[in-house]
């Protein structure tokens, strides 16, 4: 055999690892306490101190980086649970994104996230349908939503991301969501086919040069529209923006993110929309990782369902920073459904621990592992996003 | 050594997918909670005692190491395996068998977390209180194997303590069970202690029956500054002469209290030589009054600061600075060696005082926190493994720091067991006879000396070789 991979192309992440400049992991253990993927598969080669282990072994030269080592990195939600609480503060997040980016470079990444980036290359969205098709979720609706129509300015940009626009078993979420805006009387606006795919699936993957044309064009849709005000409800395009888009458009934005459930407890706080009381039920909160334990918004959601009469808030074993993956995180779901699956059901099974009738959450990937989850278990919890449970209540 | 006919025979017994032999695989099985590796030959997965007890009889035959572990937490390097050979991953062996409410009892299988069992147990208004740091990310068999102990076995005692009964796969696969229900238990030797502690040397334990007690209905969280050293310590022998048992009298030293601090920005007293987090715990009115006996004590005798945790956000605040301890230490060097010594109460003082002049001596940062009410310490020494001259002046810290130990009376190792770290200095504590008896019994039960070999004493006296 000639060179090996790692004599030709450097490992950025193996590099991180063995560097006195960032934190070292003690092999402590404890991320083997709220790795997900560990919890259910109980393997070493799984747990984040075990990819450490493999990446200095990669840089001492121990071991060529081959398939075999590839596949660890992509039985990985990217929850982010595991830098949660690692005392050493190594940093997990961007070692486990850098490892991904290596095997990209590398040409070791799964087939299946390949074919995905092409996809999202060609059409802007990750479906791989005509963009220009956008909106079509607004099409079963009673009435149109205000912000489809065509206008040149808006207060508000409502970024609905592909999974809201071209999944019809998620179009109840941007349909939901029109209609409470429409309700509040906001001034907000649609992209439609100028909407293209954030970039988080490549940025994840480590197509980071193909990312950035997206990164541009959204950036100049937005700014193009004058909004003030940039609302998400798909946390992982809120998360991108806020830690990419920034970064793209030079440290600021002229413009605020916020999440869906920010700018709802804000339109309830204002009196913009008011609620009915409700027949009484146990509403436990699901924190999406993007959302909660990567952007720290973990109250916002909290508030609004609190402010319905009638919703019994309670709280899951594993909640805010601490929240365990729905396990639809990190694309795993396409490399290996049976783990996914096997995480969902442990988290449906903290659901059922505290006795709750409805799984409320603020993510439409999120909600989407866990109703399938409920489903194949025949448990009787139903999963609703919490503007769901908003726009029930509202006041009419 | 592991030949392929032996592999073929492991996967016969458990199943291909329970056997692992990848690359990967190997270096993710190198290691514990310690700096030290070393690749084995393969790892296995057993599902029951049955596989467990098959997985032996081949390996004794074949004279394959068997090295048994857990989440490998461990801090002395007991599961790493020097000598290559078949890691014994027992974590797949993690149900309850049975909860015994009548006799308070549980039964589990070895590779449960025991923090799992914990809240388990919990639900139904049991306790079982051992506390070992890595109560998360450890397991029931190998806190048994190392007999852990944690903060709380100040008033509750160690692992050791609450097991009653286990069940051992023998090096030849012979499977039996030792003790049981009964409280009162003199029929022979006593060999569920014998198995407490012996580090996976003597034989596998796959199952354990615990005791459990009532839990307690009500705890009060505190801590006490002192500004100097001595006045905590003398704080902590004034409570326990008081009559009162707090369920934990942890202390952090000024360079443990910098260590966290510097990582969770909680407002610790940076400039104070000490800090005790104290619990006590007891139906309400027992917890509260015990706090405030304390409250004096401390603050009569020195305490500048004493502050009770007003909820349970404020109560976790205290116990994750303490638990974040050693984690934390990774921020300041590459490298850590965290050691476990164990002295007499009265002669922490002049331990501290020890351990701060061997850092000055050998020029080595030591961070310094421990169990104040039973005497064991932990002195963390913060290095950088790649520096040679730096890794030398490391082990002769140690041998010091042991050295210390045995001068005021003390031992090696309150919690985390001789493994291979300790090794060296063993003698040097318990004396040869001590090792010789140690050895007959070993030898005894594992004539072919596949079961972790290598670990706490070597089987052939070495010392002419010294």
């Amino acid at each position: 055999m000639s060179e090996t991979l790692s004599e030709t192309l450097a490992f950025h992440s193996s590099e991180m690892v063995a560097s006195n400049e960032h934190a070292s992991c003690i092999r402590c253990g404890l991320c083997l306490a709220t790795c997900p993927v560990y919890r259910v598969t109980l393997r070493e080669t799984d747990t984040p101190r075990g990819k450490i282990a493999l990446l200095h072994a990669v840089q001492e030269g121990r071991l060529d980086p081959g398939e075999s080592f590839a596949s660890r990195f992509y039985d990985c939600l990217l929850c982010g649970a595991c830098a949660n609480v690692c005392p050493s503060g190594v940093e997990l997040e961007e070692i486990l994104q850098a490892a991904r980016d290596d095997l990209s470079q590398h040409k070791l990444q799964p087939e299946a996230l390949a074919r995905l980036g092409r996809t999202i290359w060609e059409h802007h969205n990750i479906s791989g349908e005509d963009n220009a098709h956008r909106l079509i979720w607004t099409e079963n609706m009673p009435a149109p939503p205000l912000g489809a129509e065509p206008k040149e300015t808006a207060d508000v940009a409502y970024f609905v991301g592909c999974v809201g626009s071209f999944f019809p078993r998620s179009y109840r979420l941007p349909q939901t969501m029109a209609q409470l805006l429409d309700k509040s009387g906001a001034d907000y606006a649609l992209l439609g086919g100028e909407e293209w795919c954030c970039g988080y699936p490549l940025l994840i993957n480590g197509q980071v040069d193909e990312a950035g044309e997206l990164i541009q064009h959204n950036l100049a849709k937005v700014q193009e529209m004058g909004a003030t005000k940039v609302v998400f409800t798909c946390p992982s395009c809120l998360h991108i923006w806020h830690r990419v888009y920034t970064k793209v458009a030079g440290g600021s934005l002229p413009f605020e993110l916020l999440h869906a459930t920010e700018y709802l407890a804000e339109l309830v706080e204002e009196g913009k929309l008011e609620f009915e009381p409700q027949r009484a039920q146990r509403v436990t909160y699901h924190d999406p990782c993007d959302l909660g334990r990567k952007e720290g918004i973990f109250e916002a959601p909290r508030r609004v369902l609190e402010a319905i009469p009638g919703i019994e808030l309670v709280e899951m074993v594993d909640n805010r920073a601490d929240s365990h993956c729905c396990g639809g995180g990190g694309n795993l779901e396409t490399f290996d459904p049976d783990l996914s699956h096997a995480v969902s059901d442990r988290r449906l099974g903290q659901a059922q621990e505290i006795e709750a009738q409805v799984i409320a959450s603020a993510c439409q990937q999120c909600e989407r592992t866990l109703t399938e989850a409920a489903r194949r278990n025949r448990v009787r919890i139903r999963v609703m996003d919490v503007a769901e449970l908003a726009l029930r209540a509202l006041k009419e | 050594m592991l030949s392929e006919q032996i592999l073929a025979d492991l996967k016969q017994i458990t199943g291909e997918e329970h056997v692992l032999t990848s690359p990967e695989d190997l270096i993710c099985y190198s290691y514990d909670g310690t700096f030290h590796d070393s690749l084995p030959e393969a790892v296995i997965n057993p599902g029951t005692t049955e596989e467990v007890s098959a997985i032996l009889a081949l390996c004794n035959r074949k004279g394959v190491p068997v090295i048994a572990r857990g989440m490998a937490s461990g801090l002395a390097a007991a599961t790493v395996p020097v000598d290559g050979g078949l890691v014994l991953n027992l974590v797949r062996m993690n149900r309850i068998l049975e909860l015994d409410r009548a006799n308070m009892m549980v039964t589990v299988e070895a590779g449960i977390i025991t923090a799992d069992l914990q809240a388990h147990v919990e639900k139904l208004g049991l306790f079982y209180p051992p506390d070992p740091s890595s109560i998360k990310h450890s397991t029931i068999g190998g806190n048994i194997a190392c007999n852990a102990g944690g903060p709380r076995c100040l008033k509750y005692g160690i692992t050791g303590d609450y097991v009653m009964g286990l069940e051992v796969v023998l090096a030849d696969g012979r499977v039996f069970r030792t003790g049981g229900k009964a409280i009162k238990n003199v029929t022979g030797y006593d060999l569920t202690s014998l198995f407490v502690g012996s580090e996976g040397t003597l034989g596998i334990i796959t199952q354990a029956t615990l005791r459990l007690i009532a839990l307690p209905e009500a705890k009060r969280t505190a801590r006490a500054v002192f500004p100097h050293l001595d006045d905590a310590s003398k704080a902590v022998n004034e409570i326990l002469w008081g009559g009162v048992v707090p369920a934990t009298l942890e202390l952090m030293d000024e360079t443990a209290i910098n260590a966290v601090e510097d990582y969770l920005h909680l407002g610790l007293p940076r400039e104070a030589e000490a800090m005790l987090v104290i619990e006590t715990d007891g139906d309400q009115s027992d917890a509260t009054r015990d706090m405030e006996v304390i409250a004096n004590i401390c603050r009569n005798g020195g305490a500048s600061e004493f502050r009770v945790a007003e909820n349970q956000e404020q109560s976790d605040e205290l116990w994750r600075a303490r638990r974040s301890i050693s984690g934390s230490l990774g921020r300041k060097r590459p490298n850590k060696l965290g050691e476990d010594i164990s002295v007499p109460r009265s002669a922490i003082p002049d331990t501290i005082k020890g351990i701060k002049e061997i850092s000055r001596q050998r020029d080595l940062p030591i961070v310094i926190f421990g169990h104040a009410g039973d005497g064991n310490l932990h002195p963390n020494i913060l290095f950088d493994k790649n520096d040679e001259e730096e890794w030398e002046r490391v082990q002769a810290a140690i041998g010091d720091l042991f050295a210390l130990s045995v001068s005021v009376g003390g031992t090696l190792s309150g919690e985390h067991g001789v493994g291979t770290l300790k090794k060296p200095y063993l003698e040097s504590d318990l004396g040869p006879i001590a090792i010789d008896v140690m050895r007959s019994i070993r030898q005894a039960l594992d004539p072919k000396g596949i079961l972790n070999p290598g670990k706490i004493f070597d089987m052939v006296d070495n010392a002419d070789n010294q």
